[in-house]
């Protein structure tokens, strides 16, 4: 297969999916803009093709596949045990809420039941990285409004995060710790003193970042009113996680289609009145405070107990499919898991919270100002290997 | 709050002889692709199925057929139905559904690049993730590519 750069207009209707009017119809100063694959706004390699009028935007065609893995059917090469690594790489801020869906998937379709501890160690590991995720969001959010400082205060948080769960598994990103059945190992003797010292700590450090960044002057009145999307609309775009309870909707994939041990937790649903930037970002820091209060009681109440169950060695889960979900940090993480009975999937969907996020761009952005382009995109969440696979 | 029984009472009573059974922790209809729209725009509306989680294919050369599958969640009852087609493998077609569920829109143009199925007017039928000379359909069972080398089976 030979690809040969530059034998085609790039900006051409055919590629963009764009067709200018011809000069002569044309009103005003319409023009085509291009940003990326390449460009730091877009957090990754991504494209879109901005219609503009003036500085206000007309439309805007969004293009993906820049890193398209073909993940979906290498699984159906690859065993199921194998498959673990790779829902890391799917995305690698959430690797842990990614092997939780799949891990879960394949235990349902094998028909087993894991310890209650186990069902708590991964209830941690996964509230923990769910504030990992945020913080990171919050650093480079901050970073594309300008404001340098909150980046700082995300980090040094985020890097205890980060120590806790290299110490639990071995790796920081992307950290292949999920086993179907269970767990490889016990928690370090070290964990909970060490979380019980962060779950302390981290209280106030919420309020610092809400401070420093979202309750910002200049934040608001870059945020406010901008790129406002409404509940029918994300709802029918399919957009979970933040981006949905921002507008309004409360939808939680641990409360409506509840999983592991959330139904025997307390916490709340925040939600956004607008559906705008602010609210998006206001509700990833009321999220954080949620997960602390997860946390918090699942330490509290971590029972005694194995720390795996047995599976067998060779996971060949009988005919049948399922779907599994999670609500990741982005949103809902789902797999639909189909099996012929043998060693290897016979398919294998991820459903992932960015792709159906990222569809709904152009709803938002049409008729704002170009401007605000950095701050809707960053405020979706995006990260782009989760929307190629 | 409505449950799984009276969602299929309520489908059995709007489309008589549809071919429902249950898939844990779903409700599984098969429906025929003319029949497509119908059935989501009813669910949609009358049975609040508000939400397409996913839509895609399953490929299933041994029967000649390929098999959509939509997983729909109702945010009200909190229950999920999943619709499912079959086409014919050579000229897979089907109406869209995106005017219905947004979202099918890039779920559409997917599944259409990666199982070759045609979505009847769809607004914007580009390829979405794959370059745009690639050929052939690779999430179907006999795509062949000199890039693709299977794996010694494992025992």
């Amino acid at each position: 297969m030979n690809v040969t750069f530059g034998d085609r207009d790039e900006m051409s209707p055919s590629v963009t999916g764009i067709t200018p009017l011809p000069a002569a119809q044309s009103t005003s100063d319409e023009f085509l803009l291009n940003v990326g694959p390449q460009h730091p706004a877009t957090h990754g390699v991504l494209r879109v093709v901005v219609t503009m009028d003036g500085e206000v935007v007309k439309d805007i065609v969004p293009h993906i596949g820049y890193v398209h893995r073909g993940l979906e059917k290498l699984f159906e090469n690859r065993t199921y045990e194998q498959i673990i690594p790779f829902t890391d790489r799917t995305d690698y801020l959430s690797a842990i809420a990614n092997n939780f869906a799949y891990v879960m998937g394949v235990e349902r379709l094998l028909g087993l039941e894991v310890p209650k501890k186990v069902e708590y160690m991964r209830v941690l590991m996964a509230e923990l990285n769910r504030i990992a995720s945020h913080l990171l969001w919050l650093a480079a959010y901050g970073l594309d409004m300008g404001a340098f400082t909150p980046f700082l205060y995300a980090f040094r948080d985020r890097e205890e995060i980060g120590a806790m769960i290299e110490e639990a598994s071995g790796g920081r990103l992307t950290t292949n710790y999920f086993r179907v059945g269970g767990f490889v190992h016990e928690l370090p003797k070290e964990f909970f003193p060490r979380l019980r010292k962060f779950i302390a700590r981290f209280g106030k450090a919420v309020n610092e970042l809400d401070t420093l960044l979202v309750e910002n002057a200049i934040f608001v009145a870059r945020t406010r009113g901008v790129g406002v999307i409404g509940r029918e609309r994300a709802v029918s775009y399919g957009m979970t996680g933040p981006c949905l309870r921002a507008s309004n909707a409360a939808f939680d994939v641990r409360r409506d289609m509840p999983y592991s041990i959330y139904p025997s937790l307390d916490f709340e649903i925040p939600v956004g009145r607008n559906g705008d930037t602010w609210d998006r970002s206001w509700v990833r820091i009321e999220e954080m405070r949620q997960s602390l209060a997860i946390l918090r009681q699942a330490m509290d109440g971590f029972p005694e107990g194995d720390h795996r169950t047995r599976a067998p060695r060779n996971i060949e889960p009988p005919a049948g499919e399922v779907y599994s979900a999670v609500e990741g940090p982005r949103g809902e993480i789902g797999f639909y898991i189909v099996s012929d009975g043998t060693r290897k999937p016979y398919r294998v969907k991820m459903r992932k919270p960015s792709f159906s996020n990222f569809s709904a761009l152009p709803e938002i952005l049409r008729g704002n100002k170009i401007a605000d382009l950095v701050a809707v995109m960053g405020s979706l969440d995006l990260v782009v290997p989760e929307i190629d696979r | 709050m409505r449950s799984a029984e009276e969602i299929r009472d309520a489908l059995r009573g709007r489309f008589p002889g549809i071919e429902t059974r249950p898939v844990d922790p779903a409700l599984s209809v098969t429906v025929q692709p003319d029949a497509l729209r119908e059935h989501l725009v009813f669910l949609r509306d009358e049975l609040a199925f508000d939400f397409l989680v996913f839509m895609t294919a399953l490929d299933r050369p041994a029967d000649g057929a390929v098999e959509l599958v939509y997983r729909l969640f109702s945010r009200e009852s909190r229950t999920s139905v999943v619709v499912r087609v079959r086409l014919p493998r050579d000229g897979a077609r089907v109406p869209t559904v995106s005017d219905i569920y947004r979202t099918a829109e890039w779920h559409e143009r997917e599944t259409a690049e990666l199982f070759g199925v045609e979505f009847a007017g769809h607004p914007d039928p580009r390829r979405l993730l794959l370059p745009d000379d690639l050929e052939g359909y690779p999430l179907r069972k006999d795509f062949m590519h000199p890039n693709l080398v299977r794996l010694p089976e494992v025992t």
